[in-house]
């Protein structure tokens, strides 16, 4: 069920879904401001308006009142960005914000301005296939999505590894939501597209000169220099991402902004956190263990076609990709926890619930039998799989 | 991709050209314009293409008149005006000189080298 909004296009009233309506007001909003100064701004944006009503009208029919987000989405991709080289008024600089978002679908808008808002890594929920993970790597850069398909797919049969990488980052990648965040995911193309549109126009001239040593020189400068610029935009934006990424762990929505937080949840989950990520590793080590001894994660046979080494990285993919949302977590409750603001009072809090953790397992395995029994076959079992990983070791 | 972007601005200038020439052929709106260019080198949207027939417009090259449509509202029926008609014989012209300047060059230089 979604809310509905009722517009007036030009007279006549039409039923848009919520975060339809949210980018149409954002696509109208970019355009109002990109015609800024245009004596027939007006006129203009009347006839859009039209044209945007004509195109809903052969949407709806009898049984169908009501025009979905998506077909909000194809209409504005279809209309295109709105591009006015006719007048150059005083609010042509300033009117780039939120102009990209029309530029989503459609070609690509030459005249966005540069820095506007950095590109982001999302996943894409508007044609994907299984997570959204292909479609969003396509957005981000800015290549086409079945190109990165058959890449993940020739990976994935060859190796196995592509689809291990796909579901760690299917954990990692969050769903692009509002309209702002599947804009940021095509997003100013100021990064990963901004190196590859450079590598193609820029190089090229340069090469030709190649014949002269001096301009060779100067050019081989020019391009390290400019790599390096690349190399550090690009990890500002991971790192960027990767924060954001952490915000939107406590913020479910990220439009809110990523302010000082007042979140009281931390001082629980941040312990609760790490008991799980240590749980997890002492499970990796031994289902690391239990493989190589046994060939097989706790009994469990994988399937013969997959070699052996492969199966220790792939449980070590998998650990990963468990773990980091963890951690990501545990940094995410709290701004001074992480390795880069390191706070010693969270860190005394944090000490002091792991002592209380390892003190109530303690007294739990004293008074109880049952996991006192658990505990005793667990360790026989590990002695037991250290002894075969010893004879296994021997026969090397 | 690589001419895909060199062109981009031979392209956009070369979109008023267009329009001129499918508007001196017959009355048309914005959709039949679109559909012309759909599947050309030129193919464009409607947010480039209203901006640009309404600075044609205040320069008086073109002029549009109300019609009404079978399905809808009104559309704005697109024509000509005699300045516009000027303005597209002196381009049509250029372009004619443009051409034939690119095809012989590239013929000059290769005897040249020989």
């Amino acid at each position: 069920m979604n809310k509905v909004i009722i517009i007036n296009l030009n007279g006549i009233a039409y039923q848009l879904e919520e975060d339809g309506y949210e980018a149409l007001r954002a696509y109208l909003d970019s355009a109002a401001r990109r015609l800024e100064g245009n004596p027939d701004k007006g006129e203009i944006i009347a006839d859009i308006e039209q044209s945007i009503a004509d195109k809903f009208r052969s949407v709806l029919g009898a049984n169908k009142t009501v025009v979905v987000t998506r077909e909000v989405q194809d209409v504005i991709a279809e209309m295109g960005p709105v591009q006015d080289d006719s007048f150059r008024g005083p609010g042509a600089a300033a009117g780039a914000p939120g102009a990209s978002f029309a530029g989503a679908a459609g070609p690509a808008p030459a005249a966005a301005a540069p820095g506007v808002k950095a590109k982001r890594l999302y996943r894409l929920r508007e044609g994907a296939k299984i997570g959204g993970v292909c479609n969003g790597l396509a957005a981000y850069f800015g290549t086409d999505v079945t190109l990165i398909r058959i890449l993940f797919a020739i990976v994935g049969i060859s190796f196995g590894a592509g689809i291990l990488l796909y579901i760690a980052l299917m954990v990692i990648i969050p769903w692009a939501n509002t309209p702002a965040e599947v804009a940021d995911a095509h997003g100013d193309p100021s990064t990963a597209e901004d190196i590859i549109r450079r590598a193609k126009e820029g190089y090229y001239s340069g090469m030709k000169t190649f014949n002269d040593p001096a301009n060779y020189r100067q050019w081989k400068r020019k391009v390290r220099q400019e790599w390096r610029q690349h190399r550090r935009d690009l990890r500002d934006a991971w790192r960027r991402n990767k924060h954001d990424w952490n915000w939107s762990w406590h913020w479910p929505h990220h439009d809110q902004p990523p302010g000082q937080p007042h979140v009281y949840g931390w001082w629980f989950a941040m312990p609760f956190a790490g008991l799980l990520s240590a749980l997890l590793t002492v499970l990796f080590i031994l289902a690391l263990l239990s493989l190589v001894t046994t060939h097989a994660i706790f009994g469990f046979y994988l399937p013969y076609a997959i070699p052996f080494w492969l199966q220790i990285v792939g449980l070590i993919m998998i650990f990963n990709a468990f773990k980091w949302p963890l951690r990501a977590m545990r940094y995410g409750f709290h701004p001074g926890v992480g390795p880069a603001h390191w706070n010693p009072f969270i860190a005394l809090w944090h000490t002091i619930a792991w002592i209380g953790f390892l003190i109530f397992a303690v007294w739990l395995l004293h008074h109880n039998s049952h996991a006192h029994q658990a505990l005793d076959a667990a360790g026989d079992q590990v002695h037991d799989w250290i002894h075969q990983f010893k004879n296994w070791w021997d026969r090397q | 991709m690589i001419i895909n972007d060199n062109f981009s601005a031979i392209r956009k200038g070369l979109l008023e050209f267009l329009v001129l020439k499918i508007v001196a052929a017959d009355k048309v709106y914005v959709a039949d314009i679109l559909s012309q260019l759909s599947g050309t080198e030129f193919a464009t949207q409607e947010g480039t293409l209203y901006p640009l027939l309404s600075k044609m417009r205040r320069e008086e090259l073109v002029d549009y008149e109300w019609k009404e449509s079978e399905a809808g509202p009104p559309r704005k029926y697109y024509k000509l005006t005699a300045k516009g008609r000027e303005q597209l014989r002196e381009t049509d012209d250029y372009w004619q000189k443009i051409s034939e300047t690119v095809k012989q060059l590239g013929q000059g230089a290769s005897k040249s080298t020989n």
